[in-house]
């Protein structure tokens, strides 16, 4: 008797793909996850959903499976996307004869560019530097990594899928070089738990090598660590690319009300090495103001960074390990019974968020072929969610208009609950999160959610706190919400202080301009006057 | 020709114009903005006086403990509404129903009598915004384990039309409405009928000063500093009522910035709000004129001396690039420490440290050397150098004890 016919590890959205995937397909799974879904890679990186243009010159094949990618997903996941599209400018400083070698890999690779005229563009993008001398358009978006990697959960289990988070899978069981179950922690009260299965997919990304060697195989992946700054304006309405050899801080993406700009590359030793530092911060700054000048001015709310998981066979590319950004970025999928003879393990590697359901499918039917199922893959064709129009116009009814589509966008059906919530008690309908629009019966219903640990992972299901005041404000105000469910998290002042620890993170490395004035005030409000730093009082 | 030019209108500020005023000059306050009065909580915090004035150029050690201590002595003398004595602090609720020390308190904060008490009614004004009633029960549970916690839900009818139509309303807006005549005559009313019944439910309790001894109203969102009618109708409750500290905006912090410009211009003082300084003149090592835009046009003020009173990086005072930090009127050399932060969000962070140098007198000091810069210009206030108010609890003490210095040494 098994528990699962396949327990996936990891919760970032390869792992979510591929719990949906499976689920869809009547194959019964478990998702494991260390933290919270997307805490990982999947939420630290700058949101663009590539056309693949990036890719054209130096990897034809990443850039062909991303325009493919990029037009399913508008299609599927259209509430997490923001269909901006994007432009690729060349600046004075950049080779023309690259500008050719793009222009055809682009044909190439089938992703549709046109030119647009530098007068167009001026008055269409006009805080762009005076020094631009071509612009391409291409389908770029932005996508909202949090977005897409819940409406994919929430997709799996309305098909039977399960997941788990804050748990961590610490070894595994075997019977004759097959791995046959899973034994994981929970970190949240620390008990063990076994669990049978046929098939174990390692789809921990940064952490894959780790999860590979439970099963003693060895695996390489190349951590790169990628900082990037938000910026409290919405600089561009477009994504904007520098139109040269791929580099450090060339992508700018609007995403709702900011911008955020990307990314550095750099190797690390672990993926837990992802804290922004100052000199990434400034650096990007520089590369930027290439395409914005007196980029300096503008407020920058914080900085944050993820670790790319990059794959290498060792015979790969010599030298790779010295710069992140020449190693391939497309995927593969590690059969670990032809590779290394270890059975009932299967490893995705590589790839980029872009291409997550093609990874997602081509790892679901090498499952389905090993389990025997010929259930065909519709994730290219089904929707994540539907929203009845009812619910939008209930929404549209019950609270301001901007705050009704974000919160329809964030909570897919179920804001419906939300709605219903309101609609008892109007008081609910109010902003807790003034600055990202989060009304109090959301953060109420998230907060009680079973899978809400922390204010933390209320900030990654709402974004309450990743605006503007950078949680100075809704977090004292999400107190209440906290204190009605106190079983569930610890003393009310250590959840309040490890949360506006965690946003300091990705402040001090921008700590300038207005910012630092906001960070004083936040200082300010729990230091003195609810004088968090100070227990004199108990 | 003015004796002095204040620039800058918060509390360092205001106090310093308000001391030359008295001594007989004649003053102008040019500001900005509105100081940070209303984002604070109206109390005034001294912090460990005894430590502070042995740390190395902490502003303490420089003007010495008789500058800190007359500075708490003036601001007494001049807000009688403010209770306190040197190195005694008392306490005072945070808006989670905390009890922290505080210096210099409003009478109406004083939370001291809460030890004593074995009942204590919360007021619960209805939908005030970032009050949790639960929250501060419970933990005046905690802290106050002797005493029975009520919680007793207040509603006023002239905020029924902002309820109806989805405004929030905050204990600035409560704390204004007591003020004014119709809502000091419902505060009257509400008082009288909780005391009443506070009395019926209480049992043995003979007189109406039997039961002050062991009853105590917290009542949040109200703030009677400076106010004669308030303060008239609270004398008549039989039971202490204790008022408490607000999240910003704070009507203690407020109402204490309008006492200020109100004392400053009774004393001849003259305020210029919402005027930035444009441009300062000097001629050797004195400054002479600023130049502001005002009204859409230049106007020049000379003075004979001049206090820099702009507040550090929150107040504007300092303005910090990502490559540079700069003094934003007269572009005074700052101390900025070569490490910024520290992972601990609440506890030292080396930048807030940042300022302007100055000797005794407080005249800003030239880079890297220990003479005055200029001889007629004082800084005071949060843009002076090696200090904290958020980790060592001496913003009160260091605003008030520079302030009155300036404004007595001009």
């Amino acid at each position: 008797m098994i528990d699962y016919e396949v327990v996936i590890v990891g919760g970032g959205a390869t792992g979510v793909g591929i719990l949906r995937d499976l689920s869809m397909r009547g194959i019964t799974a478990l998702l494991l996850e260390q933290g919270d879904l997307a805490h990982g890679t999947s939420s630290r990186f700058h949101g663009l959903l590539h056309s693949g243009a990036r890719y054209a010159v130096k990897d034809p094949i990443s850039a062909s499976e991303c325009i493919e990618e990029n037009l399913i997903l508008k299609k599927i996941a259209a509430p997490c996307i923001s269909n901006t599209g994007g432009w690729f400018v060349q600046t004075v400083e950049d080779d023309s004869s690259f500008v050719e070698q793009w222009i055809k890999g682009c044909a190439q690779a089938q992703i549709p560019i046109h030119e647009v005229p530098l007068s167009e563009a001026y008055e269409k993008e006009p805080l762009l530097s005076k020094e631009i001398v071509r612009v391409f358009e291409v389908p770029d978006a932005a996508v909202d990594g949090f977005k897409l990697v819940w409406a994919n959960a929430k997709s799996a289990k309305r098909y039977g899928g399960h997941y788990k988070t804050y748990h961590q899978v610490e070894s595994f069981q075997f019977e004759d070089r097959r791995v046959t179950g899973v034994i994981a922690r929970n970190l949240l009260n620390g008990e063990m738990l076994t669990i049978s299965c046929k098939i174990v997919v390692n789809a921990a990304g940064a952490w894959a090598s780790k999860i590979a060697a439970f099963a003693g195989v060895s695996l390489e992946v190349i951590c790169d660590k990628g900082t990037l700054l938000a910026f409290n304006q919405r600089l561009f309405q477009r994504v904007i690319n520098r139109l040269h050899t791929p580099g450090d801080g060339d992508i700018f993406v609007p995403h709702e009300t900011i911008t955020i700009l990307g990314t550095t590359s750099e190797i690390v030793d672990s993926p837990r090495e992802n804290s922004p530092l100052k000199e990434e911060a400034r650096k990007l700054l520089a590369i930027g103001e290439e395409v914005l000048p007196e980029l300096e001015k503008y407020r920058v709310i914080r900085a944050f960074a993820g670790v790319r998981p990059l794959h290498r066979e060792d015979s790969d590319v010599p030298g790779a390990a010295e710069e992140g950004r020449e190693v391939s970025r497309t995927f593969a999928l590690l059969d670990h019974e032809l590779r290394d003879g270890v059975r009932g393990i299967v490893s995705i590697v590589g790839g980029k968020f872009t291409t997550y359901r093609l990874m997602a499918e081509k790892v679901t039917d090498w499952v389905s072929d090993k389990l025997g199922n010929a259930t065909p893959c519709r994730t290219a064709e089904e929707c994540l969610s539907e929203v009845p129009n009812t619910v939008h116009e209930k929404a549209r009814r019950l609270l301001p208009c901007a705050a009704a589509e974000k919160m329809i966008d964030r909570l897919g059906e179920d804001a419906d609950s939300v709605l219903a919530e309101i609609e008892r008690n109007p008081g609910k309908g109010k902003m807790l999160c003034e600055c990202e629009m989060v009304s109090v019966a959301e953060v109420e219903k998230i907060a009680s959610d079973q899978d809400t640990h922390h204010l933390a992972d209320i900030r990654r299901k709402t974004r309450l706190g990743m605006g503007t005041c950078q949680g100075a404000f809704c977090t004292y105000r999400a107190l209440p919400l906290l204190w009605k469910d106190k079983g569930k998290y610890d003393p009310i002042e250590k959840e309040l202080t490890l949360f506006i620890n965690q946003r300091w993170k990705g402040i001090h490395p921008v700590l300038w301009g207005q910012q630092l004035r906001e960070t004083e005030l936040t200082r300010a409000i729990y230091a003195s006057i609810l004088q968090l730093n100070d227990n004199r009082g108990e | 020709m003015w004796d002095g030019i204040v620039i800058g209108g918060g509390l360092s500020g205001l106090i310093a114009g308000i001391r030359a005023s008295e001594k007989g000059k004649r003053m102008l306050v040019i500001s900005e903005g509105v100081g940070s009065l209303t984002y604070s909580s109206g109390v005034m915090d001294f912090g460990d006086v005894e430590r502070l004035k042995e740390e190395k150029n902490h502003p303490y050690a420089l003007m010495g403990e008789t500058v800190v201590r007359a500075g708490m002595e003036y601001f007494q003398r001049l807000f009688p509404d403010y209770q306190g004595a040197w190195q005694n602090s008392q306490q005072v609720l945070t808006p989670l129903g905390s009890p922290r020390e505080a210096d210099l308190v409003p009478t109406g904060l004083n939370a001291g009598v809460l030890q004593k008490a074995k009942e204590i009614v919360l007021i619960a004004p209805e939908g005030m915004k970032d009050f949790f009633p639960e929250v501060i029960k419970a933990k005046l549970e905690r802290v106050y384990s002797k005493a029975k916690i009520e919680i007793y839900p207040v509603a006023v009818e002239a905020f029924d039309i902002w309820r109806n139509s989805g405004k929030l309303i905050t204990g600035m807006d409560y704390a204004k409405y007591w003020r004014s005549d119709q809502g000091a005559v419902n505060l009257k009313n509400i008082l009288g009928k909780l005391t009443e019944e506070m009395a019926c439910s209480s049992s043995g309790a003979t007189s109406g000063e039997k039961q002050g001894e062991k009853s105590a109203i917290i009542f949040p969102g109200l703030a009677a500093c400076f106010s004669n009618v308030l303060k008239g109708v609270l004398e008549e409750v039989p039971l202490p009522i204790v008022e408490m500290t607000a999240f910003p905006p704070s009507a203690s912090g407020q109402f204490l910035y309008e006492a200020l410009k109100q004392k400053f211009k009774a004393l001849g003082g003259e305020l210029l709000v919402g005027t930035g300084v444009k441009k300062v003149e000097f001629q050797g090592k004195r400054c002479h004129t600023v130049i502001v835009k005002s009204k859409g046009k230049d106007v020049t003020f000379s003075a004979q001396s001049f206090i820099l009173a702009t507040g550090g990086i929150f107040g504007g005072g300092i303005q910090v690039g990502p490559k540079d930090a700069n003094e934003s009127v007269m572009g005074l050399p700052l101390y900025v420490p070569a490490q910024w932060t520290n992972s601990e969000f609440l506890g030292e962070q080396p930048y807030a440290k940042m300022g302007v140098e100055v000797d005794p007198e407080l005249r800003p000091l030239a880079a890297g050397n220990q003479e005055p810069l200029f001889d007629n210009v004082r800084i005071v206030g949060r843009l002076l150098a090696h200090w904290d108010p958020w980790l060592d609890h001496c913003g009160g003490g260091v605003s008030l004890a520079s302030g009155w210095l300036a404004g007595e040494i001009l």
